[in-house]
């Protein structure tokens, strides 16, 4: 199979950029604002949350708004990925039924799309981090491995939701509430392991989302260095869950042309 | 002896577990719907030689659509093989399609792509495909502006620009309006009329079956009937359609 995977990437590696630049393009040439919206977006959830629970509820995180900047452009990553995930079969029929091509790589689109959104997040960041003079150290460029591992932890979910989303039709009801759930689970706006009373610090290990957010706080932040025993953990973990997702894919995709 | 582009063995195809399953039914009525098999296509046989046009006949829902997307990859059997020898091949069908919020450009080039060309070989003759489909400056357009004509100009332009070696046509050997028709037909000819190019037609207009065919395969309920002679086997089909 990884042969098999080896080959495909490489076949269709240029098909799913050519196709995500497309379609990225097409998003800018129907908004108003276009692109502007990529760095809005999050900009204005950023003020609402800051509002919301730097003066409300009265948050002593330090660098409170970058804090939650941080955490909007990763899961929103995720987030977008897996919720368009669950259909892409069904609303990519004119695709899938024009020729053969592994279906894992309409995920590949999608994380693309949504991984050069969150790029321009960051970058958004960075611009952040000079106006509140935040202390850079070395340990900013972890945020490399924990980018990876949230692409692949992303990608492998992504794989079983778009294999069951074929079949399932109310999986995406289930699916928003999970995600719901484990948005408030994850702590875009508080400090899981110090907001959450004695669940916190193993909350922030065993939900990969917190602990990938607060690994990329830390290392942007708070010059300190993630628990890179963990972090390596969750990138195998995720390395594991992709492979399982494409073999899946491999398994039954012929068949998802028959249902739709 | 010549070579064969196409080699179809006891080809089966079935529709399984074409209902979709809910969560919230599954719970309420606590029982899981059993998938409903239904054989599309049963011991299918054939050989085409390189440069051949097969015919495909058939009554609505014999199977030939199925044939046709097994060969082109979008299937695979559930038993038997499909070897194309290393050829390229497209399926030219009615709602076969577009990225809807794309433009006509986009699409041509991931169209393109899929059919296995390369981005330099598609943007060489994406002009020729503009002109063939003469859609004009709508070419920029998202393709959901575009009415059903030209929705059919522009799927038909790429098949018949880019040329692929095995090309597979489901029922659309006419599209557009009378002159656009006239003009497709003739390209159509002209592109099957190629020594290298192997074609199968599935068609229900007979009159074209029988003037562009070397042969011509009939199919009744996902069954091979009979392959041979067009006149012949077409004979046969008219006398058990009456």
């Amino acid at each position: 199979m990884l042969n098999r995977l080896f080959l495909d990437i490489k076949k269709y590696y240029q098909y799913s950029m050519a196709s995500a630049k497309a379609k990225l393009k097409a998003e800018v040439a129907n908004s108003y604002l276009n692109w502007l919206w990529w760095i809005l977006d999050p900009l204005c959830f950023m003020l609402i949350y800051t509002i919301v629970f730097g003066y409300v509820f009265n948050s002593k995180e330090s660098y409170f708004c970058i804090f939650i900047f941080i955490g909007i452009s990763m899961w929103d990553f995720m987030n977008k990925t897996l919720v368009s995930s669950v259909k892409s079969v069904k609303l990519n029929k004119a695709v899938v039924s024009r020729a053969y091509f592994p279906k894992y790589i309409l995920i590949l689109i999608k994380v693309w799309i949504n991984g050069f959104k969150m790029l321009i997040s960051f970058g958004v960041v960075g611009v952040m981090m000079i106006i509140f003079r935040v202390p850079v150290s070395w340990n900013i460029l972890y945020f490399i491995p924990i980018l990876l591992t949230l692409g692949l932890f992303t990608f492998g979910c992504a794989c079983f939701l778009l294999h069951y989303g074929v079949y399932v039709e109310d999986l995406s009801n289930v699916l928003n509430v999970v995600l719901r759930f484990v948005f408030y689970a994850t702590g875009i706006f508080y400090n899981v392991s110090t907001r959450i009373p004695k669940f916190g610090e193993l909350l922030n290990k065993i939900n990969p989302m917190a602990f990938l957010i607060s690994a990329m706080r830390q290392g942007l932040l708070y010059g300190q260095r993630p628990d890179l025993g963990i972090l390596a953990a969750w990138f195998g973990f995720s390395l594991l869950l992709a492979l399982a997702g494409i073999r899946k894919i491999y398994k039954a995709e012929n068949s998802y042309v028959k249902a739709i | 002896m010549s070579e064969y582009a196409i080699e179809v063995e006891n080809l089966s195809i079935s529709y399984k577990g074409l209902k979709s399953y809910s969560i919230k039914r599954n719970f309420l009525l606590g029982k899981r719907n059993k998938p409903a098999t239904f054989l599309a296509l049963k011991d299918i046989s054939f050989r085409l030689e390189k440069g051949e046009i097969l015919g495909l006949v058939g009554k609505n829902g014999s199977g030939k659509s199925t044939l046709l997307k097994a060969i082109a990859g979008i299937f695979t059997p559930d038993s038997g093989t499909v070897n194309l020898h290393g050829n390229t091949v497209t399926l030219l069908a009615i709602g076969v399609g577009f990225q809807k919020e794309l433009s006509g450009r986009e699409n041509i080039l991931l169209s393109g792509m899929l059919m296995g060309f390369s981005k330099k070989e598609i943007l060489s003759k994406s002009d020729e495909i503009i002109e063939f489909s003469e859609l004009g400056e709508f070419i920029d357009k998202p393709v959901s502006t575009y009415s059903s004509g030209m929705y059919s100009k522009l799927s038909f332009a790429i098949t018949a620009i880019l040329e692929t070696d095995i090309i597979l046509i489901d029922e659309v050997l006419s599209v557009g309006d009378a002159r656009f028709k006239k003009k497709s037909y003739q390209k159509m000819k002209e592109l099957i009329g190629q020594k290298n190019r192997t074609v199968i037609i599935a068609s229900h207009d007979r009159k074209a079956v029988a003037e562009l065919c070397d042969k011509v395969l009939w199919i009744n309920d996902s069954q091979l009937m009979q392959i041979g002679e067009t006149a012949e086997v077409l004979r046969a089909y008219d006398a058990f359609m009456d």
